[in-house]
């Protein structure tokens, strides 16, 4: 099976139905995805297929096949940041950090289809990403920081 | 096995009890070993905690773990401070499992909020002493009085014009003699200590690059699931693994004590192998377990107390006395700590040693419960410590690493074991089921003259061996011995009953003339353990919601009667009085908002936080928590609010919704569907402000959670008049719907 992971076509020889967590992290070994319940309850393992998050712990690889994935490892080259990667910085937004590959995904999205959200939209969006630390409220600071920055750079 | 090459100066360091440092960095007969180190390395290894490097930037040894509470941050910024580097020339790494790293009475453990309490003194220490030998080294090949060499951002410097950096002088200091006490910088000179706000791990963990215990690879690496049995301790009886065999990638399916584990070269194929193995099972150890039958039976106890764990006065008779006297019961469920990262392990046995990769709060346990599960020596387990997707307590032991062994000596080869989510809820260390009975009086002027509190509970610890053995059961013997004898250093207690069962309750600071602490043991076969803040998160609630009944009974405002119980000059006066400027405590709050306080102090850290509650549709809804601490010097100011922020969500979360509930030894809640965590829609607005203070600093995180609850059941009761008494409060309020404020006692308020 052929997948396109964070713009490459990597080959992957696994039965269809095998989750896309477990490719991600085992086949194309970009581990900055992460297992959380294994059930699309708590977002960890949030990535963007086609643009849209996925949970994909619960996401058949076989239903990826001529798809875009994007991972957390693709979202910026080093040093460069994603504005969302930057405002997560500027708030201090990680604890333990496991949960924060996941976040951010659903904000990039979020933030591409509402550039502006309000405190409901971010958390309508946002409330399906679980965070044992209690970032919440960082989180939410920095969508709308991440979301001022973008504009900004869109208006140059 | 490859040990730390900077591992070699630990046998020269004594090891010490908790709360002092008795850490010596060096002696005179390791300098052959520096010297010959640094000749042909260029580094200069100071001690056990700080290496300088060649290119002059700082290799510090952290012993404790990064569980997200920012250890890594405070501990490069003590360092950065006193050798005098910025601090992003400091690169943190984690200790290997070493004897001389078992500074936490004789343990290498992350737990009880004590990273930066034991850090300020031990790391300001090895960096002051590696800087000095710097200093040494250049004072004495410039050939003028160390007095007048000055140092900072990695250099040494002499006026006016000679200065050479940390990198180029490693080899000359390894020379030196090792500082026995390095001069310490005073408060007052700090520039780095409370004025840092950022995390030295943020962008590793924005990126995807930070490195967990289930992101390990080691070379020949299989991977594994263990099936666990529906009943804590169950052990299968019967395995059909015929078709589960024939899945690709299969290494080995086999029964164990802990359930059956199914090994492949993969992750993904143990999992789907594993869906087609079936099992039966024997009984477990919690069989007929059932905890609304537990509760009952803890409510109904009616042993008027237990153990005393502390007395002052005659509490009895000042009740009898009392022109008002209340009780109370109040009551907590199990909880488990489901961290966001499953519970995982790597280990490679071989040759009866074995190497481990885990994110795990306490090496020294992680040997422990390793060495038992292989029948081999503590000393033959060496553990790597990884970044922790979340700690709270459950990864200060270590079961997973024990079974991923047993696994690894199976199949011959290093294996990563990692548990579903369902394995983590039901094969959990729970937080222990409580029930507290409370009793109060108050005299006519309004001052509360008694106070007893009898705490019912099952046991994390306790200081006799037997009633060990029952209470914690999972747990290896070698490991109990060693968890009592730490304990009682720790605390510095022999008291009977629970170490942990009237913490919170038997240091009162309510200056009350009578008070009778007790404690009570409940024994089940369901094993327990610490839960971020230990037995304050209970003891938190029932203390601060049996204060504000009291409050309520003198007719009294609860801050200002909680103000006029505790000594002026205190932390807790100092606490309150910020506190209800912040809030603007007095001012009403607005129409359909109840507004709740409480204090509380843990881990020698005061915090009091005052919560805006409102009901919509039934469900509590939290608006805003206002907050104050003072934990002493806030190392990095933006760290302790951000733990500030998390326990109380983590509080919230436990205070709102969350219960393990047990039918017929069977958990009854496996994912985060059934155990809920506060979601973002649900947080609320936390305002935090933490207190300047020049004292040395205490924990930061744990201490934001006990008062939570009680805040939120407070503000309930002044927005409703229903006195919720139970946890998780939600429950309570679904129970109680109907209810009017209380015009006569019946088990609470005003008799």
């Amino acid at each position: 099976m052929k997948l396109q992971v964070n713009g490459k076509t990597i080959d992957v020889a696994v039965p269809a139905q095998t989750p896309l967590l477990w490719v991600l992290r085992e086949e194309a070994n970009l581990t900055g995805t992460k297992f959380g319940c294994g059930k699309a309850l708590c977002g960890a393992c949030t990535v963007h297929v086609d643009g849209a998050p996925k949970r994909s712990c619960v996401t058949a690889a076989g239903d990826c096949a001529d798809k875009a994935i994007l991972t957390i490892e693709g979202l910026s080259t080093d040093p460069v940041l994603h504005p969302v990667q930057q405002a997560w910085l500027e708030e201090n937004v990680p604890q333990c950090g496991y949960c924060q590959a996941g976040q951010i995904m659903t904000a990039v999205a979020l933030l591409r289809a509402n550039p502006q959200p309000t405190d409901t939209e971010i958390d309508d969006a946002m409330s399906a990403n679980l965070c044992r630390c209690g970032t919440y409220p960082r989180i939410r600071r920095a969508v709308h920081r991440a979301a001022e920055a973008l504009a900004k750079a869109g208006a140059k | 096995m490859d040990m730390s090459r900077r591992g070699f100066l630990g046998g020269a360091l004594a090891t010490g009890g908790m709360l002092t440092l008795a850490v010596t960095f060096g002696c005179g007969n390791k300098n052959a070993t520096r010297i010959h180190h640094a000749d042909t390395t260029g580094e200069l290894t100071a001690n056990m905690y700080i290496t300088v490097m060649p290119d002059g930037r700082i290799a510090l040894t952290v012993n404790k773990a990064e569980i997200g509470q920012g250890v890594a941050t405070g501990y490069a910024t003590l360092c950065a401070e006193e050798i005098g580097v910025p601090i992003d020339r400091i690169d943190v790494k984690y200790a290997d499992s070493q004897a001389a790293m078992r500074v936490s009475s004789n343990l290498q453990i992350t737990g009880g909020s004590t990273s930066m309490k034991e850090g300020f003194k031990t790391v300001r220490h090895a960096a002051a002493s590696a800087r000095d030998m710097l200093v040494a080294a250049a004072a004495s090949e410039w050939k003028v009085p160390v007095s007048e060499c000055t140092f900072g951002d990695g250099k040494v410097m002499h006026a006016p014009k000679r200065e050479a950096g940390y990198g180029d002088l490693t080899k000359l200091a390894a020379r030196q003699p090792v500082p026995s006490k390095p001069k310490l910088k005073a408060v007052k000179d700090f520039t780095l200590i409370g004025k840092t706000n950022n995390r030295v791990d943020a962008r590793a963990k924005i990126n995807g690059t930070a490195t967990y215990g289930i992101d390990v690879s080691v070379p020949g690496m299989a991977s594994a699931t263990m099936l666990h049995g529906p009943v804590y301790g169950a052990k299968p009886d019967t395995v059909d693994d015929a078709a589960a065999r024939k899945h690709p990638g299969v290494i080995d399916i086999f029964a164990t004590k802990y359930g059956v584990a199914v090994v492949a070269e993969k992750y993904w194929q143990a999992i789907a192998a594993a869906r087609d193995v079936v099992v039966t099972w024997k009984a477990g150890a919690t069989k007929g377990l059932d905890t609304d039958k537990l509760a009952a039976a803890m409510r109904d106890y009616d042993a008027e107390d237990g153990a005393v764990t502390f007395e002052r006065g005659s509490a009895g008779k000042a009740l009898g006395k009392a022109q008002t006297k209340l009780s109370a019961i109040y009551e907590a469920p199990y909880l488990c700590h489901a961290p966001m990262e499953p519970q995982n392990a790597t280990v490679s046995v071989k040759g009866g040693k074995a190497e481990v990769w885990a994110p795990t709060q306490s090496p020294t346990i992680t040997q422990a419960f390793v060495a038992e599960a292989l029948g081999i020596d503590m000393d033959d387990v060496l553990v790597h410590v990884t970044l922790a997707g979340g700690g709270f307590g459950r990864r200060a032991l270590a079961d997973v690493v024990a079974q991923a062994a047993v696994c690894s000596k199976r199949v011959k080869r290093p294996v990563k074991l990692v548990w579903s989510r369902e394995s983590d809820m039901t094969q959990g260390f729970y937080r222990p089921i409580y029930a507290i009975k409370m009793d109060g009086g108050l005299a006519a002027d309004g001052h509360a003259t008694a106070l007893r509190a009898h705490a019912i509970s099952q046991l994390i610890a306790l200081s006799s061996q037997e009633l060990l053995g029952a209470a914690l059961p999972g747990i290896p013997n070698a490991m109990k011995n060693m968890v009592v004898d730490s304990l009682l250093a720790m605390f510095s207690t022999s008291s009977v009953g629970d170490l942990f069962a009237t913490e919170g309750l038997k240091d009162t600071p309510y200056q009350i003339g009578n008070v009778l602490i007790s404690a009570s043991p409940v024994q089940t076969k369901l094993p327990v353990a610490s839960w971020r803040s230990v037995g304050n998160s209970v003891t938190g609630f029932a203390a601060e919601s049996f204060i504000d009944e009291m409050a309520h009974a003198a007719k009294a405002d609860p801050l200002a009667f909680r103000r006029k119980h505790v000594k002026d000059g205190s932390r807790q006066a100092r606490v309150l009085d910020a506190l209800a400027i912040l809030a603007k405590w007095g001012t009403a709050p607005a129409l359909g908002i109840g507004r709740g306080v409480a204090r509380h102090f843990s881990f020698e850290t005061e915090v009091g936080e005052v919560a805006d509650v409102e009901i919509v549709d039934g469900r509590i809804k939290v608006r805003r928590v206002y907050c104050v601490v003072d934990c002493g010097i806030a190392v990095n100011p933006d760290v302790v609010r951000a733990q500030m922020e998390g326990g109380i969500i983590f509080g919230l979360s436990a205070a709102l919704d969350q219960e393990i509930t047990i039918v017929d030894g069977v958990v009854q809640q496996r994912n985060y569907d059934t155990f809920p965590v506060l979601r973002m829609f649900e947080a609320p607005e936390i305002i935090v402000q933490v207190l300047e203070s020049d004292k040395d600093p205490t924990g930061v995180g744990e201490p934001g959670l006990p008062p939570i609850a009680a805040a939120v059941a407070n503000a309930i009761f002044a927005l409703t008049g229903t006195r919720l008494r139970r946890l998780p409060l939600q429950r309570g309020l679904d129970e109680s719907k109907g209810n009017k404020r209380p015009t006569a006692a019946t088990d609470g308020g005003a008799k």
